[in-house]
């Protein structure tokens, strides 16, 4: 009876091994074109930090875009280095729900550790930083960087 | 009971209840395993990175990133080593279904080393923090988060330690050489001392004069003026990252490593926090993979190792996966 069991267990592994050896058809190729696009990602989210990206001014477009090039290059290492692509639909019961926990969780913290800043004692308020555009002339916005410079030769 | 027990009875003919395990999953239980572990992880970082998230965009301000000696570049080359060693543990795997061990042993160290790589670049970035008084707590952390008086007399405080430390110094100095007044003239250390009582008691008398103003100031802005003023010498603020990075590296502190004064990051305190946590528990999870890599390294990898390159694999990808949304969200945020 147990003999029985093992045997099927083992078969079973057996199968799963040559569904990993599907996989293997498209060949080392097929990682080499997954690591130049990661390359080509990881250029483009460090594209938004160079002088030519042209929305310094609104750094939520950034933030999208970097956001949206992370998520690309997220789904490009789990298809294919982790190769969840060729995996069974098993996949799903353990990356969906962790997903959504992990969106729930986000959500979670946003009335209590988020929105902290909004209701804060007097005493704390006291050592707290500043909102930057308050104005005290050491906050400098992209492209009034040299006016501030000059303004403010002591700074140096 | 009965029932489950007639049924056994009659499918097998044995005289003892039989069940027949089928596994839940196609997978081999190694694997089944590390997805599971994979998926606390994936709740574990969603958590850690979640609440930096909201914390960062809960905060009244935010540091610049080289205000807090962030290397863009830095961060960037690291993530493409992170890359490269996912690259490396999937070709390490392919060698080993190919039964290719050389090829496989030679995939692993290139994984390993660039693990080592990540891990010293990190420990690089550390070292930058540290060394500008960057740390995510007391007692070594000199962050102040405005310029206050509280700040001012900090400042004060720090310089009136340095004194007193150099007067030890000197005196110290004075004692061994009694007999021997020329030896003492040409003694380069005192000259050095020195010089730095000289600045200690210039900038002593610039902070309190500062501190004079802001208490006694008639009005906010003059006596803010005063305190941004100081903190501005010691560490200057607010100049767009990709410009001049370098502006940032023109106050006293950087000028004169010694000083260590107070400095003030509005922000920073928080910042650091997050920061250090964040990569702090990703370099642990690198370091644990390094771990079992060097385990690796006498095995032989051929197509019997290939479930658990494959682990492993899983596991250092996941690594690869996290850092991949923590150097926009670090670096470029």
């Amino acid at each position: 009876m147990s003999h029985h069991g093992h045997q099927h267990a083992h078969g079973s592994m057996h199968d799963d091994a040559h569904a990993g050896d599907h996989g293997h058809d498209v060949g080392i190729s097929k990682y080499i074109y997954v690591f130049l696009a990661l390359c080509v990602l990881t250029g483009a989210s460090f594209f938004t930090y160079s002088s030519l990206w042209p929305f310094h001014s609104q750094p939520a477009i950034g933030w999208t875009f970097m956001m949206a090039v992370s998520c690309t290059k997220a789904m490009l290492v789990i298809l294919f280095f982790m190769h969840v692509k060729y995996e069974a639909n098993w996949k799903y019961v353990l990356t969906i729900p962790a997903a959504f926990m992990s969106l729930f969780l986000l959500l979670a913290l946003v009335p209590d550790v988020g929105m902290r800043g909004r209701w804060t004692a007097e005493e704390r308020q006291q050592f707290m930083a500043e909102p930057r555009d308050a104005g005290h002339g050491e906050i400098v916005k992209h492209g009034e960087e040299h006016a501030e410079e000059h303004a403010e030769p002591a700074a140096h | 009971m009965a029932t489950a027990h007639a049924t056994a009875h009659d499918d097998h003919a044995h005289g003892h209840v039989g069940l027949e395990y089928h596994p839940g999953l196609p997978i081999s239980n190694g694997k089944l395993i590390v997805w599971l572990f994979l998926s606390t992880e994936i709740m574990f970082f969603a958590g850690l990175i979640g609440t930096y998230i909201v914390l960062r965009f809960g905060a009244p301000t935010w540091p610049l990133p080289h205000e807090v000696h962030l290397s863009e570049p830095i961060g960037a080359f690291n993530t493409f080593v992170l890359i490269c060693s996912s690259v490396s543990v999937v070709l390490c795997m392919e060698s080993a279904k190919k039964n290719n061990t050389s090829a496989a042993k030679g995939w692993l160290l290139t994984t390993f080393v660039l693990g080592c790589v990540f891990l010293g670049v990190k420990m690089y970035e550390y070292n930058a923090k540290f060394s500008h008084g960057i740390y995510p707590m007391l007692p070594h952390s000199r962050i102040y988060e405005k310029a206050d008086l509280n700040y001012a007399s900090a400042v004060r405080l720090r310089l009136e330690a340095l004194r007193s430390g150099l007067d030890a110094e000197s005196a110290a100095i004075k004692e061994r050489y009694a007999e021997d007044p020329a030896a003492l003239e040409q003694n380069a250390d005192l000259a050095e001392i020195n010089e730095r009582l000289a600045l200690v008691t210039k900038l002593t008398a610039d902070a309190q004069a500062v501190e004079t103003t802001a208490a006694t100031a008639n009005n906010v802005t003059a006596s803010r003026a005063a305190l941004n003023g100081l903190a501005n010498k010691i560490m200057p603020l607010g100049h767009h990252p990709g410009a001049d990075a370098a502006a940032a590296h023109h106050g006293l502190n950087d000028e004169h490593h010694w000083l260590k004064l107070p400095i003030v990051i509005p922000g920073g305190n928080m910042w650091a926090s997050t920061y250090f946590l964040l990569t702090g528990f990703h370099a642990i999870h690198v370091i644990v993979g390094l771990i079992v890599f060097a385990m690796m390294i006498p095995m032989t990898l051929g197509v019997m190792a290939t479930g658990f390159i494959e682990n492993i694999g899983l596991y250092w990808h996941f690594v690869d996966l996290v850092w991949i949304f923590l150097f926009p969200l670090l670096y470029l945020f």
